[in-house]
């Protein structure tokens, strides 16, 4: 190595050299020369822009059978990539200095007629060092997921699971590092954003820029690495704000609240000749009581328990240590999802789905993953004497054969 | 007695973001097996947290610099750690 980097300074000298010579010769010949201009060309500044990204695409083959009133309907599908399992998104990095980083990743999913949502456009200033201060439209930092895991060819199976992407992208600012604790380490992650909006049927989304939200959503994560190596890490999430709603419900609503809360795991360790990697996430979330529409109109405002919670665990393993070299490329992953939202609501669910895949490496960064997705869900809306909506149940069989690349 | 409470968990609150704002600044300090660490080990122990250890050849030496800030926002490396694992795979 130390060979090497001798070698490299001998060639950058030489090279300067030569050029310096060749550009006093030149100027010597005929004064400022294209030589010279070339020379201050290549005087590296202090601004870098470069393009990398994520792509991911497949094929799915899928087998639902819904029950309604003892009633099951049948039907097959399959596509050529959907939603959750295409996605093509170019991510923009310039950078001013050390100091300033901006991000900007549109991202096409297929499903969005046409249109290109956008994951995350900030600007950060690594202001210390243990001290990160960004502001834009950014990740928020609630669980591990969302921030770290979700991209196709990071995540170890074919598909995100339910309920884990419940905060998402916000407008806000946000400050965040990494700290070194003897041996062990700890991150904080705290953000100040535009936060939800409380829609009539009790489910939540973000006001956006524009916000009619006077209250703003605090949200923060903090996580601990108590192994010197860095291969476990907890981590803590909360989320507190008040929920806008439109002016002309403001008096409809009770100051209507969300609080959230989720705890996090992570383990990754080579124990020969494997690799193991745990993951695992747990959320909850909670709107304070409010008096909700009836789907019936004729029917006077309900209300209910408006409680989400939402758990995965996954595991994958890879032989990466052994000598063949198929072989050490196959990774098994196993991952078990449980959503349940709130009994009584018009989106009442308790989903559980259990995903395996069988994973071919071509690089650190590509994978093909062979998928099979096995969902049950039952509806828990019970509003059947004055609506006539009655609980359903589905079940979906999924075939998933799924490249991801990070470019 | 209502206020009061609200006034206790403010004021802890605030010193929880004191304290915080207090280690982010000045840094803490870190074991001698961790300063020894160099940028090939904490190459490997970090990256795999979330993904497979990226090669060297991925990116070129600018390029580094700049995924480096990136990956240190997102799995909130130490500048150190951050620093040692790009000259790493700078070099």
């Amino acid at each position: 190595m130390r060979i090497n980097k001798l070698n490299t300074k001998i060639l950058l000298f030489a090279s300067i050299a030569f050029l310096k010579a060749g550009a006093s010769s030149a100027q010597d010949a005929g004064g400022n020369t294209d030589i010279a201009k070339q020379v201050a060309a290549l005087q590296p500044g202090d601004g870098h822009f470069m393009v990398a990204g994520l792509a991911t695409f497949g094929f799915v083959n899928q087998s639902t059978t819904n029950t309604l009133g003892g009633v099951s309907t049948k039907n097959k599908m399959n596509s050529l990539g959907d939603a959750d399992r295409f996605e093509f998104s170019p991510m923009f990095l310039w950078r001013h200095g050390d100091k300033m980083l901006m991000e900007f990743e549109p991202s096409w999913d297929g499903n969005s007629a046409g249109g290109i949502g956008v994951n995350w456009a900030s600007i950060s200033y690594f202001a210390a060092p243990n001290f990160i201060v960004r502001g834009g439209y950014i990740v928020l930092p609630f669980g591990t997921y969302t921030k770290r895991l979700a991209a196709g060819w990071i995540n170890k199976l074919p598909s995100d699971p339910i309920g884990v992407d419940v905060a998402g992208s916000d407008f806000g600012v946000e400050a965040e590092g990494g700290l070194a604790l003897g041996s062990m380490k700890c991150s904080y992650d705290l953000a100040v954003t535009n936060g939800f909006q409380l829609n009539p049927d009790g489910t939540t989304a973000n006001v956006g820029i524009s916000s009619f939200n006077r209250g703003k959503t605090v949200c923060g994560r903090f996580g601990w690495l108590p192994l010197s190596n860095s291969s476990l890490e907890f981590g803590v999430s909360g989320l507190m704000g008040s929920l806008a709603t439109p002016l002309a419900d403001s008096n409809v609503y009770n100051k209507p609240t969300i609080t959230m809360y989720a705890g996090d795991i992570n383990f990754v360790q080579n124990i020969s000749p494997f690799m193991i990697n745990l993951k695992g996430q747990y959320t909850f979330s909670s709107v304070n009581s409010q008096n909700y529409n009836n789907p019936d109109i004729t029917q006077p405002k309900y209300t209910f328990t408006n409680n989400t919670s939402s758990y995965f665990g996954q595991i994958a393993i890879r032989p990466t240590q052994i000598k063949n070299r198929v072989l050490n490329k196959l990774e098994l992953a196993f991952r078990y999802t449980n959503y349940v939202s709130p009994k009584n609501s018009t989106w009442g669910q308790n989903y559980k789905e259990m995903d395996v895949s069988l994973n071919y490496w071509l690089s650190w960064r590509s994978v093909v993953k062979l998928g099979y997705e096995n969902i049950t869900s039952d509806g828990t809306t019970n509003l059947t004497n004055s609506t006539g909506i009655d609980g359903s149940s589905t079940s979906i069989n999924r075939l998933v054969i799924q490249f991801s690349t990070e470019f | 007695m209502k206020t009061t409470g609200i006034k206790k968990i403010n004021t802890v609150v605030y010193l929880c973001f004191a304290i915080i704002g207090m280690i982010a600044v000045n840094g803490c300090k870190e074991s001698k097996l961790i300063a020894e660490k160099n940028g090939m080990t904490l190459w490997g122990e970090n990256c795999q947290r979330c993904h497979f250890a990226p090669a060297s050849n991925a990116f070129s030496a600018e390029e580094w610099k700049t995924v480096g800030l990136h990956m240190q926002s997102r799995a909130l490396l130490t500048n150190k750690e951050r620093d040692k694992i790009i000259d790493f795979l700078q070099n």
